[in-house]
């Protein structure tokens, strides 16, 4: 039954695995951080994968554990890192939908996200993903009104460190 | 008005999957590896702080401390006064685990960062209330042990208290800034975000 339960969570989560990934491009600037908030989500979402029901989709749920644990699990402060040494950067355009500017766009767009706080951050993150204002209420806690109010607030902020 | 960031979206949607995929094996070795998370931090030094503030009784040879008791007068005392900090003790245990055991990642975020606050509190609480059974304790023994003084006047009696409670409010000053600077430290980044969060909430 372990067994079965820790095959299928492999499987839920190599394929999911992009999300964690995106997550962790906006809360960690270096490599190393990565893979440590990484294998923090990891290890949260394997510990709570048994109480987690299928009338959830799996992707939604690992949004809400994934920003749980960057934002309120993780030790490290993103403050102290200030360099930034992603020498390859792992995201980029999709090779068919290539195009120049939208690769300068996409490292820009992190670039600026990364400069907002922890709140704002997952705010505009949702926000990027598509997610619907009712799953951004239910994901942060907050009332949809708020939600609505704090993610203009957050896309204000984060307009002015794309133009400023 | 989000004209503005609807390319930027765009972007974001058309950016390639993470080139750095993770294994399956390696998501097995993550998956059982250990947390290094606030939550269990705060549990472990919470529970350090319970042995430790416990252990101090028993670092005191007790029976001679029990003699000297006996000779102050304050033997009964000491015993009453167990009777009543052990029930409490265990009450602050006990609230800490249980608080302890209700903090899911699987949460909101709010009431995630509420129950880690909460968590916290309890050994707050529990410090503080060490620190005036400490003070309390202190005065009781000093008054006791200037009756065996009679010899003082009434200015002797007046600045051996004096003397006393300032080195004991001292000496918990002390530890109490130690004490909220090591949560000072392990918080720091939870309690802003939690502000951040709750901020809104009360401006509507």
């Amino acid at each position: 039954m372990k067994k079965e339960l820790e095959n299928k969570f492999l499987t839920d989560f190599e394929t999911n695995q992009n999300i964690v990934h995106k997550v962790c491009r906006i809360y960690t600037t270096n490599q190393e951080a990565h893979n440590d908030l990484f294998q923090e989500i990891t290890i949260q979402l394997w510990k709570n994968y048994s109480k987690f029901r299928g009338d959830a989709k799996f992707s939604t749920w690992m949004y809400r554990v994934a920003l749980n644990t960057a934002i309120s699990l993780y030790r490290k402060s993103t403050r102290s890192i200030k360099t930034q040494d992603f020498t390859d950067y792992s995201f980029k355009i999709k090779a068919e939908e290539y195009d120049d500017t939208e690769e300068v766009q996409l490292k820009a767009l992190y670039d600026a996200i990364r400069k907002l706080n922890d709140i704002d951050k997952a705010l505009i993150f949702l926000y990027l993903e598509d997610k619907p204002y009712k799953e951004i209420s239910e994901t942060l806690g907050i009332s949809e009104v708020n939600a609505r109010v704090k993610m203009n607030r957050a896309k204000d902020k984060l307009k002015k460190v794309l133009n400023p | 008005m989000d004209l503005d960031l609807d390319k930027y979206k765009k972007a974001w949607g058309n950016q390639s999957e993470e080139t750095n995929k993770v294994s399956k094996v390696d998501i097995y070795r993550m998956a059982h590896s250990k947390s290094s998370s606030i939550v269990k931090w705060i549990f472990i030094i919470g529970l350090l702080e319970f042995v430790f503030l416990n252990s101090l009784y028993f670092v005191f040879d007790m029976e001679e401390a029990y003699n000297e008791y006996k000779q102050l007068g304050l033997y009964n005392f000491m015993i009453y006064s167990q009777f009543v900090l052990y029930p409490i003790l265990f009450y602050f245990l006990i609230k800490f685990y249980l608080n302890y055991k209700s903090i899911s990642v699987v949460d909101s975020t709010k009431t995630l960062m509420n129950k880690i606050i909460k968590t916290r509190k309890t050994v707050k609480h529990y410090v503080l209330f060490n620190l005036l059974y400490v003070f309390i304790f202190g005065i009781i023994v000093a008054i006791a042990a200037l009756k065996t003084h009679p010899e003082f006047n009434s200015q002797q009696v007046l600045i051996s208290i004096i003397v006393t409670v300032i080195t004991l409010i001292i000496m918990l000053i002390i530890i109490w800034c130690f004490y909220q600077l090591l949560y000072g430290i392990l918080l720091r980044k939870l309690n802003k975000n939690y502000k951040e969060l709750a901020k809104l909430e009360e401006l509507n």
